[in-house]
């Protein structure tokens, strides 16, 4: 059977600092897996290289048994893997649902030619999508806020945004930068319940994470990285109960 | 021929220009100086087909759009294909290029004494000789182009074009291509700056370089900067306004041999100040 | 014959524009502005040099002068304009439109006092004709460009490399963050570069003029020249720039054998073109 998403000899360096050193992992489709690792041990890297914003020197990743090497950004989306930024990266002036329509596919009228020659037929097709776009807010609880400009939403809301808009894409393969960092105590519960049921809805999940709890409370499985090479890969508990493994991330403060 | 109808006539016609500057420069962000080229290459070749009684002016006006679209995409591909500031040395380039075509190649353009006596616009069989159908024609352009302009901003297109001002690496990340929405807004501006061009050409009656030389290209960014970045009020502001200026300058007593450089001198000291003081623009959105 | 002759005026150009390209280039990659407007300071100094001597001034006060003028307007256009846009953390886009719009306001004030018309310079001796090897000629103003432009590329190189506020400017060039972290104080350098920069292309700005005489405008074409040999030459070379400046100059001198003067700018044009699809990098990007 071939490897839902599969990394293999991964290496990327900036300038003479490796960020990846021979990195390889799998992962499995419609598990929530986690990624961790001290700061700097080239966790968005691996984010960057799977979803084509840098390509590795050498190594390769595959998905569904499918070489995405070379690929651009917008034909992984299309593809089926979309991911989102640990400093979210919204568009602040548009509202709610503007960003999760600018990341809806297939759009009539995207293109100037169609907008021009066929404006009813636009308009048309855009209030479908407009509804659409509200399904998935409502999805992630943020209907209320569809009309809002981002700069006023909260940031445990802005949050839910970025995964509402990452939700958009329709991709199978959602790759989420520390999407429970900074939110309070209520919120994160709330994330954890959300990406739970994006699992049940036949998502795959593969989430930077630095807090141990959220890791043990989601994860299926964990990859923990270190200095750009994968140290282990387990159940949470192994991983988050292995000494060695800790004295790397917590320095031995624990 | 009445004042009025002549500003109106040439303040539509820029009107275009600015939109196409607008969508250049404001919209997909690329600083260019040869957009003057690029109206320039679409008042010759109607000029040409006019003259020449290739075809009559919708059919030579459909060409020049076209041939504006191809000048436009190649003139900005270098400047989302290649990194750093080597798109200014290119915009420069194919300014001063233009101008030395426009100036040398005296069998297609008659050299700088410019091509005399272009016939007067048609429209299906009928020609527009006297100059109110003329404006007539030239406004109807301008509200044509106004509502493409809006039609396109209010589509998804415009909805991508904002987004990618914000944050390109965001709408990649979106799955969506920056490239192709940019390239496409290039288009669009080639294609009204080509009809700007022919327009312009049987108006006058009369084109020569100096109307497409790099103080032209200065002016249709000052256009932009001082109506403001974005938006369609920006793009049509901006024009009529900066027509004005050389009738107000006639007020003042200015001697005739430096009124060029005056002008120009005002367009150099509105840029500055509205990068300073009001990067928006009079009604539009920050640069 | 003719060649030779067109070898010999392709070095002079090339030594002057070597000067505007290392000048243009000190600014780039020190403050990374597109620095359009150094046209204008270009053009400035041939006109203050020229006014200096209808006035009655001596020569080399007359260059002097028009030099302490180009440092004191490159000065005030990073402290004025640039340091200001910077503060407001204003776009690369407004930055560059900025740049263009000192350009024209630099320009047309010139065309204004000036009137547009070509100004010839008036010294006698500057036309003196010199034999170099049978009918090969060159003037004195030709071979004063020559040797002022060696002495400047000469001054600069031992600036940034013997000198300590050189070395400063390329560390702020190499890295601001660090540099601004270490005290190095860029805003205050980049001050410095602008009026180095400035000082530098006033060489070329009086020398150039002195055979071809002055015009408001003519300032675009050495400069958009200058900055296609630095970044052939590779962005941050000295050596880089001023040696593809003379590259350049000898093969619009040579062209014109084949082609007439008129389309030179597409000869520089196309040579630029060539560069970004074979070499977008530059021919001495690693020896910095």
């Amino acid at each position: 059977m071939t490897p839902y998403l599969q990394a293999t000899g991964v290496e990327v360096s900036f300038g003479g600092l490796k960020a990846l050193n021979d990195c390889s992992f799998t992962i499995q489709q419609g598990r929530i897996t986690c990624l961790v690792g001290p700061n700097g041990a080239g966790k968005t890297t691996i984010f960057n290289v799977i979803t084509g914003f840098l390509r590795p020197g050498t190594g390769s990743v595959s998905f569904k048994g499918q070489a995405l090497d070379g690929w651009k950004p917008q034909a992984i989306v299309a593809a089926g893997i979309a991911r989102t930024f640990q400093n979210l990266r919204l568009f602040i002036d548009l509202t709610a649902v503007d960003n999760v329509l600018a990341s809806l596919p297939g759009q009539v009228g995207e293109e100037p030619v169609a907008a021009i020659f066929r404006p009813f037929h636009v308009g048309s097709a855009q209030r479908r999508r407009r509804e659409e776009a509200r399904a998935i807010l409502d999805r992630v609880g943020l209907s209320a806020r569809a009309n809002d400009f981002v700069r006023n939403l909260s940031y445990g809301e802005q949050k839910l945004l970025i995964i509402a808009r990452v939700l958009a894409t329709g991709a199978e393969l959602l790759l989420l930068d520390e999407p429970a960092s900074g939110l309070s105590a209520g919120a994160l519960e709330g994330v954890m319940t959300l990406l739970r049921r994006l699992q049940d809805d036949g998502k795959t999940l593969l989430v930077v994470e630095h807090n141990t709890r959220v890791v043990q409370k989601i994860a299926d499985d964990v990859l923990f990285l270190h200095q750009g090479h994968l140290m282990a890969q387990g159940s949470p508990e192994t991983i988050v109960n292995d000494p060695a493994l800790a004295e790397i991330y917590f320095g031995g403060a624990l | 021929m009445d004042f009025w109808l002549s500003y109106l006539t040439l303040a539509s016609i820029y009107v275009l220009l600015g939109l196409s500057t607008n969508l250049l420069v404001g919209i997909a962000g690329i600083f260019s100086v040869s957009q003057a080229a690029v109206f320039g290459v679409g008042a010759y070749i109607v000029a040409y087909f006019l003259m020449n009684d290739v075809m009559s002016f919708l059919p030579a006006l459909a060409i020049a759009a076209v041939c504006c679209i191809a000048l436009n995409i190649l003139v900005t591909l270098p400047a989302l294909r290649v990194s750093g500031d080597y798109f200014v040395v290119t915009s420069f380039g194919i300014q001063l290029l233009a101008t030395a075509v426009f100036t040398n190649w005296t069998d297609g353009t008659g050299g700088a004494n410019g091509l005399p006596g272009i016939p007067p616009p048609d429209l299906f069989g009928k020609a527009l000789e006297d100059s109110s159908s003329e404006t007539m024609l030239c406004v109807g352009g301008m509200v044509l182009g106004c509502l493409i302009f809006w039609l396109v901003m209010r589509a998804p297109f415009g909805r991508l074009l904002r987004a990618i001002r914000e944050d390109e690496l965001a709408v990649a990340a979106a799955g969506k291509s920056v490239l192709r929405a940019k390239v496409s807004a290039a288009a669009l501006a080639g294609a009204f700056a080509g009809t700007a061009g022919g327009l312009y050409a049987t108006f006058l009656s009369f084109i020569d370089p100096s109307s497409f030389d790099l103080d032209s290209s200065i002016l249709l960014l000052t256009m932009v900067v001082v109506g403001g970045a974005r938006t369609l009020a920006g793009s049509i502001i901006g024009p009529f306004l900066l027509l004005a200026l050389p009738q107000i300058l006639t007020l003042v007593d200015i001697p005739t041999t430096i009124a060029a450089a005056a002008r120009q001198l005002i367009y150099g000291v509105l840029l500055i100040a509205f990068m300073l003081f009001r990067p928006q623009g009079l009604a539009g959105e920050k640069l | 014959m003719l060649a030779l002759q067109l070898l010999c005026n392709g070095i002079v150009t090339g030594c002057a524009l070597g000067i505007v390209a290392i000048s243009f280039s000190f600014v780039y990659s020190t403050t990374k502005i597109f620095h359009v407007a150094h046209a204008g300071v270009y053009t400035m100094g041939g006109y203050i040099a020229w006014s200096m001597l209808e006035h009655g001034f001596p020569a080399p006060v007359a260059f002097l002068v028009a030099v302490a003028a180009c440092t004191a307007l490159g000065a005030l256009i990073q402290t004025g304009l640039y340091a200001r846009l910077e503060q407001r953390r204003a776009t690369h886009l407004v930055v560059l439109i900025a740049s263009l719009g000192a350009l024209a306001v630099i320009q047309n004030i010139l065309a204004s006092v000036y009137s547009a018309n070509i100004l010839q310079f008036n010294l006698p001796w500057g036309s003196k004709v010199f034999t170099v090897v049978g009918d090969v000629r060159l003037t004195v103003t030709q071979l004063l460009t020559v040797v002022c432009s060696l002495a400047a590329y000469g001054a600069v190189m031992w600036f940034s490399h013997g000198t300590i506020l050189g070395k400063q400017i390329r560390a702020v060039a190499s890295n601001p963050f660090l540099a601004e972290i270490t005290r190095l104080r860029p805003r205050r350098v980049h001050v410095y570069v602008m009026a180095i920069a400035s000082a530098l292309v006033c060489v070329p700005g009086v020398l150039v003029p002195l055979d071809f005489g002055l015009q408001p405008y003519n300032g675009i074409t050495p400069l958009l020249t200058a900055t296609i040999a630095m970044i052939a030459g590779g962005v941050g070379s000295i050596t880089g720039a001023f040696v593809l400046a003379i590259v350049i100059a000898e093969l619009q001198n040579m062209s014109l054998l084949f082609i007439p003067g008129e389309w030179s700018i597409g000869i520089t044009f196309f040579i630029f073109v060539i560069f970004m699809l074979f070499r977008p990098t530059g021919l001495f990007a690693a020896a910095r």
